[in-house]
């Protein structure tokens, strides 16, 4: 079998290439290969587009970003996996199940989830701070006093783009579709709240190249003890403790994620999900494989022990005196999903196009913010 | 023919069958060397047009069709050319599409012409300054995109520090963005333009430069009125390969700023609407714009390519 998910050398410990290993060790008659798939997240959905649009059955279980989930349902790519819903329901975190599910059917089985955290350097810094306006107060100054640059995060124009871009905005309180996605609640005012505080946090709090930073370029900044504060996935806790060479190793800590409101947190939820291809030859041996990584305690402890976020509650009970896991336990409580719309791909490439201008004094933020809303109400009509 | 001709009288050429081949007449019989020749061609040209030309009608039939994510809506006509040619994206990235390749192709070509001339000059070192020149060009483009970006980028910036620039944003502005792209680009492909030349050059025989000595023309004359004039298939040859290459570039860009900063190729846009947002009509009706506009500017290049290969070898009777 093969198992299509990108990032697989990327991740810590290649802990994808463990969990391939462990289930064709345990299973000899259907072993699971991996295809390694781009790092980002667009070229891993291309990459699955190309082969699932020409009906290919060379991949038999896909990595599904959360995001994917109603546009691979609605394209029948993924075979329903609602025959073992019962068992993956009674073990999984109800955000990430969630995340797999579109209109009310499983389509994939929970893998690893994923939460944004504030790093920060405890050195530099007595006390985490609670709101983005105080984020930046504190970072321009104490990184005007070190030479450092205050808060670097994912700023370049893309998918990650919108996922700051919608920390921000969602902790504002606003947000965009109501419960049941029938209609558009968009708050123009907090978008251009949001979007003007970022212009004027650029060259100021916001590091040096900032809007053209992904996870990894914000990492290396980080590490490099070129920043106070940063906004990045979990994984980055892992590598920056294991350099012993970085300035932040020993003087760092996470943090929720301040909000503009000054209270509680929120996250955007990430993660990935396995789903069965609709046009796999091994239907069954995929779905008892994605099943097994849902809901097997060695494979969810096998991420966890990699700073890849876990789907299983059960594996955040054990390790409760886990500095990240209890933290991230507690941000994946109050994490949004974006929604899970089959158009989220056109939402975000809009959201990028009018909103990444703007915050970088390219375009007018009140126009910008007017055009998401417009099109957003063009995606439920 | 066969059939109209006069059958010769078996009584005079008796014992003599095989002399018939020689006679005129008999040539004659069966096909014409031309029409044999189609024939023998058929099977390739068909081979070529069911490679070729199908993905082209395909996609021109694909564009005709309304399509809303990957589900098809029905015939739309013209639909899909009208929405891309009103659509302010196609207009920007079309922009961005020229001025890279206006800039890049003058600039490789002027930066490839020293290459060329220098190449072809004997000197000491000349194997090694030939591999040298040639270096950049072997790197695939993805890699080297992904290298520029490093060496722009704010960090670890080495641009920056080489030239004591401090946080100078290059990817993170307009304008400076689609500098550092055509830069990255001239930087791969000057030297593939200098390969061309340089096979150009060696044509030249030496003894129409001597005679231009003898006959007191500088290097500045000698160049003018000697290397241009000779070199023109070859530059014609270089420069098609280079606009038409140009003009679909996707990997430099997508690489170095995900079309941020108003660097969005033609290309770019196409692969967005045919794989990561998907609107096959519409991604259909900009990749036939762009084979239009590719194929108009190379019918160009090669009328004059043609016109002067054909001058050429008249003169050379």
């Amino acid at each position: 079998m093969v198992w299509a998910i990108g990032g697989a050398d990327a991740q810590p410990g290649r802990v994808h290439q463990q969990i391939a290993q462990l289930w064709s060790e345990e299973n000899p008659d259907t072993p699971i290969r991996i295809e390694v798939l781009p790092e980002d997240a667009d070229g891993q959905r291309e990459q699955h587009a190309l082969e699932l649009q020409a009906e290919g059955s060379g991949f038999d279980v896909l990595g599904v970003d959360v995001i994917w989930t109603g546009e691979y349902s609605e394209n029948g790519w993924v075979e329903s996996l609602e025959d073992v819903r019962a068992d993956i329901e009674a073990v999984t975190l109800p955000g990430p199940f969630n995340s797999a599910t579109w209109g009310d059917e499983l389509w994939a089985a929970p893998y690893n989830s994923n939460a944004g955290f504030l790093y920060y350097r405890t050195d530099l810094v007595d006390e985490p701070p609670t709101t983005w306006e105080e984020l930046c107060e504190v970072g321009a100054e104490v990184g005007a006093e070190e030479g450092i640059a205050g808060f670097v995060a994912q700023g370049a124009q893309y998918e990650g783009f919108v996922v700051n871009w919608l920390e921000y905005y969602w902790s504002t309180g606003a947000d965009l579709f109501n419960e049941d996605e029938s209609a558009v609640t968009f708050d123009v005012d907090a978008a251009v709240e949001v979007t003007e505080w970022m212009n004027d946090s650029l060259g100021d709090c916001f590091a040096p190249g900032f809007n053209t930073a992904q996870e990894e370029e914000a990492r290396n900044e980080f590490q490099a003890g070129n920043a106070v504060f940063m906004r990045n996935w979990p994984y980055a806790y892992g590598q920056i403790q294991d350099d012993e060479g970085s300035p932040a190793n020993g003087n760092f800590d996470i943090a929720p994620l301040p909000t503009f409101t000054g209270t509680g947190t929120i996250s955007a939820l990430g993660g990935f999900n396995n789903a069965v291809s609709a046009y796999s030859n091994n239907t069954e041996a995929a779905t008892d494989f994605v099943v097994w990584a849902a809901t097997d305690p060695e494979v969810q402890t096998l991420l966890a022990e990699e700073s890849l976020p876990p789907t299983m509650a059960s594996v955040y009970d054990d390790l409760a005196g886990d500095p990240v896991m209890s933290l991230l336990g507690e941000v994946l409580a109050d994490s949004l999903p974006r929604p899970p719309s089959p158009a989220w791909n056109e939402i975000s490439v809009e959201m990028q196009r009018a909103l990444f201008p703007a915050y970088n004094g390219d375009a007018d933020a009140q126009s910008a913010a007017e055009s998401v809303r417009e099109y957003l109400e063009s995606t439920i009509q | 023919m066969t059939g109209t001709s006069v059958a010769p009288d078996p009584g005079t050429r008796s014992g003599a069958g095989g002399g018939g081949r020689g006679s005129p007449r008999a040539v004659r019989q069966g096909l014409s060397e031309k029409a044999l020749g189609r024939i023998f061609i058929s099977p390739s040209i068909a081979l070529m047009s069911l490679v070729a030309l199908f993905p082209v009608i395909w996609a021109f039939v694909l564009s005709l069709y309304v399509y809303t994510r990957r589900q098809p809506e029905g015939f739309g006509g013209f639909d899909n050319y009208v929405t891309a040619l009103t659509n302010p994206r196609f207009w920007d990235s079309l922009q961005f599409t020229f001025v890279f390749t206006l800039s890049s192709v003058t600039l490789e070509f002027v930066i490839g012409m020293g290459f060329a001339l220098l190449m072809n000059q004997a000197f000491r070192g000349r194997g090694v300054t030939r591999a040298a020149i040639l270096i950049p060009w072997v790197i695939p483009t993805v890699v080297a995109a992904q290298m520029w970006f490093f060496m722009f980028n704010v960090t670890p910036g080495f641009i920056n520090t080489i030239f004591g620039l401090g946080n100078f944003n290059w990817l993170g502005q307009s304008g400076t963005a689609a500098f550092a792209i055509i830069f990255a680009d001239v930087w791969k492909t000057a030297p593939f333009v200098a390969l061309l030349l340089l096979a150009g050059l060696q044509t030249i025989p030496n003894d129409v430069y001597e005679s231009g000595k003898v006959d007191g023309a500088g290097p500045a004359a000698r160049f003018f009125h000697i290397t241009l004039p000779l070199l023109k298939p070859a530059i014609l040859v270089a420069l098609l390969f280079r606009t038409v290459d140009a003009l679909r570039v996707y990997d430099l860009p997508q690489v170095m700023t995900r079309g941020a900063f108003d660097t969005e190729s033609l290309s770019m846009l196409v692969q967005q609407y045919v794989v990561r947002t998907p609107n096959p009509g519409l991604g259909a009706a900009l990749s036939t714009i762009t084979f239009v506009l590719i194929l108009g500017i190379g019918i160009i290049f090669v009328r004059l390519l043609g016109r002067d290969l054909v001058i050429g070898r008249e003169e050379g009777k």
